[in-house]
């Protein structure tokens, strides 16, 4: 028997509104598509409206859970038109918030994809673990969302000693948790069973429909901006690429659980080497002189681009936004085929989607 | 450093181009477009080549040759929706379906979301009635 399944836009298991339509013959999956644009709000258009600090302010809130990665790829995209060098303290505190960021961000996935699994102890202690990641950037910037910590030209919040400290501190119970959580997580019968052999998008489909991030890792794409194209101050860490080669659901999570152990390392590098001085050129309104440029930051989902034109006024001339779940969710037709309607809000869900940031 | 170099290109470059970026294994970062102020159409083509980014822009033109038939799906999202966002076409691109919201939604096809508020109203009231 035959049957189209919509699911959303508004949905029980959706976290955000998308509209997909699942050909079905019986249980398995036949055929998928997804709709888009649910949450756009021309947060382009806008920003040709405002000067360069109220876009910063307004890009930060094109998602609620990479806001940092917005507000600091626009930044240097900002600066690069203008040839500004951010303080080395500066770009020390932005790594740090967004590898902060990364962790909560991947904590964040880990729990929902556990709670769609069924297996809710687990999800619990994820998100426990999330809470302590979401104190430090309380602590660190006074919000636990849209952070502010980004200026074009800098960080405009500093890290004092017992703050540097206190971090160091909280990373090292965080670690201890998360080995606990690995340990569970990769050797967990229920898990092993939603999860391997589902969802599957070998590296060539990922090559060929252009996937990034953990989801084109997750398919033994070793793709990484951080890595491949280095900026802010990465070069100056020692990490590793999360590639796995399973390509499937469970390959997901294990990308994912080994970036967190990635990402502390960094921290705890950044943190140790904090270069001494200035975290900005200043908190005024910056002047951008006539240019274009284009930069890309590894967000926790994948690459962001933002393409910034200015033509030497006080507004932007374009600017032009590009997520990584824009790339990453084309795949999920794909990876939906074959599998049973049982499975499809988990296959959904494995990309780490963001509508919010994919409409903007 | 990631280095931005602007190359300005014409229409019938846009798949010679990607072809020869496909052929060398070049990742299709994104296509950025946007209107300018005579209405014409601003296209970039963002390909990621070495740590940097080659971006084959082709100014003043609102129908161009899709290149969906080299980068697949990471070419057809991007260039369906700027379809749909802007007054620009992509010749060959399979529009019979929507990329913004469902085409059973509201009647027509395309650029749902630069449609004037009052417009989409009738046309849901419109539905509604019949």
């Amino acid at each position: 028997m035959s049957y189209i399944v919509p699911i959303g836009p508004y949905h029980p298991s959706l976290e955000e509104p998308v509209h997909a339509r699942l050909y079905t013959e019986g249980e398995e999956i036949k055929k998928a598509e997804v709709f888009i644009g649910y949450n756009h709000r021309g947060i382009e258009k806008l920003s040709t409206q405002k000067n360069y600090i109220q876009t910063l302010v307004m890009v930060e809130r094109v998602c609620g859970i990479c806001s940092h990665s917005h507000a600091w790829t626009y930044a240097m995209t900002l600066e690069h038109i203008a040839g500004m060098e951010v303080p080395k303290r500066g770009e020390y505190i932005r790594v740090i918030t967004a590898e902060l960021e990364r962790l909560h961000s991947h904590y964040l996935w880990l729990g929902i994809a556990l709670h769609i699994i069924g297996h809710d102890s687990l999800f619990m202690h994820s998100w426990d673990d999330r809470e302590a990641i979401m104190d430090i950037l309380e602590e660190l910037s006074g919000n636990r969302v849209n952070y502010g910590m980004v200026t074009v030209g800098g960080a405009r919040r500093d890290i004092d000693d017992t703050g540097r400290v206190h971090i160091l501190e909280m990373l090292e119970k965080i670690e201890k948790s998360m080995n606990r959580l690995a340990e569970i997580l990769l050797s967990d019968k229920s898990v092993a069973l939603r999860t391997q052999g589902v969802g599957i998008l070998t590296t060539e489909d990922a090559a060929r429909i252009g996937a990034v991030g953990p989801h084109a890792r997750a398919s033994n794409i070793p793709m990484d901006v951080r890595k491949d194209a280095p900026y802010g101050c990465y070069d100056d860490f020692d990490f590793e690429k999360a590639v796995y080669p399973s390509c499937d659901v469970f390959s997901r999570v294990v990308v994912r659980v080994l970036e967190n152990f990635e990402s502390i390392k960094i921290i705890r590098q950044a943190l140790d080497m904090l270069p001494k001085g200035r975290i900005n050129l200043g908190v005024g309104i910056p002047r951008i002189p006539e240019g274009e440029y284009m930069f890309r930051h590894e967000a926790p989902r994948g690459q962001l681009c933002y393409k910034v034109v200015s033509n030497g006024g006080e507004c932007n001339e374009r600017v032009s936004i590009h997520v990584p779940t824009f790339k990453n969710a084309p795949t999920v037709p794909t990876m939906l085929v074959g599998n049973s309607v049982a499975d499809a809000g988990l296959i959904i869900a494995s990309i780490d989607p963001c509508f919010s940031c994919m409409d903007r | 450093m990631q280095e931005y170099r602007k190359i300005f290109i014409t229409k019938d470059e846009v798949v010679p181009i990607a072809e020869r970026m496909k052929k060398a294994g070049v990742f299709l970062s994104m296509i950025h477009a946007f209107i300018d102020k005579d209405g014409k159409g601003n296209v970039s083509y963002e390909y990621e080549v070495g740590t940097g980014i080659e971006s084959y822009t082709v100014c003043g033109e609102n129908t161009l040759p899709s290149i969906e038939s080299i980068y697949d799906l990471g070419a057809q999202w991007p260039e369906r929706e700027i379809m749909e966002l802007m007054p620009i076409t992509f010749e060959g691109l399979d529009t019979s379906k929507r990329l913004f919201m469902p085409d059973n939604m509201i009647a027509g096809q395309g650029q749902i979301l630069v449609t004037p508020m009052k417009e989409l109203i009738s046309k849901v009231q419109g539905k509604e009635d019949e």
